[in-house]
């Protein structure tokens, strides 16, 4: 494989997406109470550069990097591809590195550690020592983690776990966030720790590497740091903790380490969500006691900001979600072409392109989607065929208002597992994790005869012969034709 | 000088007037501190010159209550169990 040139921490990262354009430096005084969210926003609602703020009021030496992976550009920048890559581009290099070989981690000593510069223990931790923003006016608290990962380990079977799991701040010593019990997380505090009233050690990471951030969001069975190695082509760098026996990014910005407390919670949210909307409701949520902090000097906090499309949340679960599921198809024998989510359906819709050779396979497919790993984050799954481009919304779309046959190919699976997120579930369902789900069957049934019961698209591509349709594009500026104004 | 306070309610009731409630309050003094909560044993009025602290009411998804109390903070209530202090 060829040599891998992904930046290899968030510093690098910003420079890279300085020097492409793809990120502003902001000199400026900004407020991390409100501004800062709202400069985020719309940089993610106009599809902006990046903002790297410089200056933040009470927090000298602190800096602010917004909505690092917001857009496709900064994705390919990320993974150290030309910033032009296209879609199916960085996703056919994303299957290629994550079907690779894992890459394990090292470990490396404290002094080579750049998050130990600074250490904040016992009486001095406090995270309002943290520029840590106001999101969203209205939001429930301060968020400390919007763009991180939140570390640990299964204390049997040993694996460890990144995962980005929003995090409030409560008081200097509290934080409290929404860790879903179907996550790999709320499967270790419902396997272990709860039942036995044992707290679970835990280490925030803020301002990771773009694609250590990327595997700490993403839905893969592999273990993250390995998969960060993977994607980045060499081994994450990592060092022990100060306080518990937990391992951290060595490049990250700030490290926050704790315990999750396995008899106390206090109350989280509201919060603005990657579906748009406010929608999960203040509760008393898992709660996560702080003992240490550490950070680098001139420390920056990554800030992601929630709400319509588009923000890293959409752009890259849609990705990651949907090559995930392409995988798990594909280990299954099922001759799909393509699994792609429109970010703009907030990760709620897949849409997979199949060669329907034998009856049954969208409900096949459907099937393990909605059964995976993956089910609970989307309620859609539209099965269209191996002629309709997958990642063109005008096709699809057409298929599915012209084949999906409303009594025979919407299929409604009932008490699955959802989420508290679900705009269009009722309170009692997002209170508990109860969906349900939905497919969208646009494929024409194997049983109709193929010459005289299926319908013969009617396109130019599709019905002319190819020496008239040769005639006619070579023609076409000859005819007077100048391109349709759109 | 007066401290200001918000609360998040689901519904306007959960404010009872002339008793002692216990409520989630988060500072909204400027400051490094602002947004931070603590459980306090407290007394609201709509009366705003009733008590010298100031209360501004947030509901269930965020949104800002045209409603205003006066408040006052009895004592502090700490809910962490003793063994994580
Ligand atoms: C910005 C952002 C915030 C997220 N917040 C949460 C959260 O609060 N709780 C949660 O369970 N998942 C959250 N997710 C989704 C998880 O990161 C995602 O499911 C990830 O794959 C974690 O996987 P794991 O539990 O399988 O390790 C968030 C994702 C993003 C991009
Ligand atoms: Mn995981």
């Amino acid at each position: 494989m060829a040599k891998i040139s992904a930046p290899k921490n968030n510093r690098e990262f910003i420079d890279a997406c300085v020097a492409s354009g793809d990120a502003v430096r902001i000199k400026q005084e900004v407020d991390w109470d409100n501004e800062a969210g709202a400069i985020v926003r719309r940089v993610c609602e106009l599809g902006e550069a990046a903002p790297f703020m410089e200056n933040i009021k009470d927090y000298p030496g602190f800096s602010y990097f917004g909505a690092p992976l917001s857009t496709y550009r900064r994705m390919a920048i990320a993974l150290g591809m030309d910033p032009a890559s296209t879609l199916p581009q960085i996703g056919a290099e994303y299957l290629k590195r994550t079907n690779s070989e894992p890459i394990a981690p090292v470990i490396v000593d404290r002094r080579d550690a750049p998050c130990k510069e600074n250490i904040l223990l016992g009486d001095d931790v406090d995270l309002c020592k943290l520029p840590v923003p106001l999101v969203h006016d209205g939001d429930g608290g301060r968020y400390v983690g919007t763009w991180h990962g939140v570390i640990t380990k299964h204390p049997v079977r040993g694996d460890v776990n990144w995962g980005m799991y929003r995090q409030m701040m409560w008081d200097g010593r509290t934080m409290s966030g929404a860790v879903f019990p179907f996550s790999d997380l709320g499967k270790t505090l419902t396997d272990y720790y709860l039942p036995r009233g044992e707290g679970c050690p835990f280490a925030t990471a803020i301002g990771l590497s773009p694609l250590a951030a990327m595997a700490a969001c993403a839905p893969s069975p592999i273990p993250e740091p390995e998969l960060t190695g993977m994607l980045a082509g060499e081994a994450v760098r990592l060092v022990k903790c100060e306080t518990n026996d937990l391992e951290v990014p060595a490049d990250a910005e700030i490290i926050i380490e704790g315990m999750i407390l396995p008899d106390y919670k206090v109350e989280e949210g509201p919060f603005g969500e990657y579906t748009g909307y406010r929608t999960s409701p203040r509760d008393f949520r898992v709660t996560f006691r702080v003992d240490a902090i550490t950070y680098r000097n001139n420390a920056t906090m990554t800030i992601s900001n929630m709400g319509v499309p588009q923000d890293e949340g959409q752009l890259l679960r849609s990705f990651s979600l949907g090559l995930e599921l392409e995988k798990l198809l594909k280990s299954q024998g099922i001759p799909v072409t393509g699994v792609y989510m429109h970010p703009r359906s907030t990760h709620h819709m897949m849409i997979v392109g199949v060669k329907p050779t034998y009856a049954g396979i969208a409900m096949q497919i459907a099937q393990l989607a909605f059964g995976s790993k993956l089910g609970p984050w989307f309620h859609m799954v539209m099965v269209v065929d191996d002629q309709t481009d997958i990642f063109n919304w005008d096709e699809v779309y057409h298929a599915f208002c012209t084949r999906c046959n409303p009594e025979r190919g919407i299929h409604v699976f009932k008490n699955t597992t959802g989420t508290a997120l679900y705009p269009h579930a009722t309170p009692h369902e997002r209170k508990y994790s109860i969906g349900s789900k939905v497919l969208f069957d646009c494929l024409w049934p194997v049983d109709w005869d193929k010459t005289n019961d299926v319908p013969t698209v009617v396109s130019f591509k599709n019905v002319y012969p190819k020496d008239i349709q040769e005639k006619v594009v070579n023609n076409w500026a000859d005819y007077g034709f100048r391109g349709a104004k759109k | 000088m007066a401290n200001k306070w918000e609360v998040f309610v689901m519904d306007l009731g959960e404010l009872a007037e002339g008793k002692e409630l216990e409520l989630t309050i988060r500072t909204l003094n400027d400051g490094l501190h602002k947004y931070t909560y603590q459980r306090a044993k407290v007394e609201v009025s709509s009366k705003l010159d009733q008590f010298a602290d100031s209360l501004q009411v947030r509901l269930g998804r965020g949104q800002l209550s045209d409603r205003k109390f006066s408040i006052r903070v009895i004592e502090r209530v700490e809910r962490l169990p003793a063994q994580y202090r």
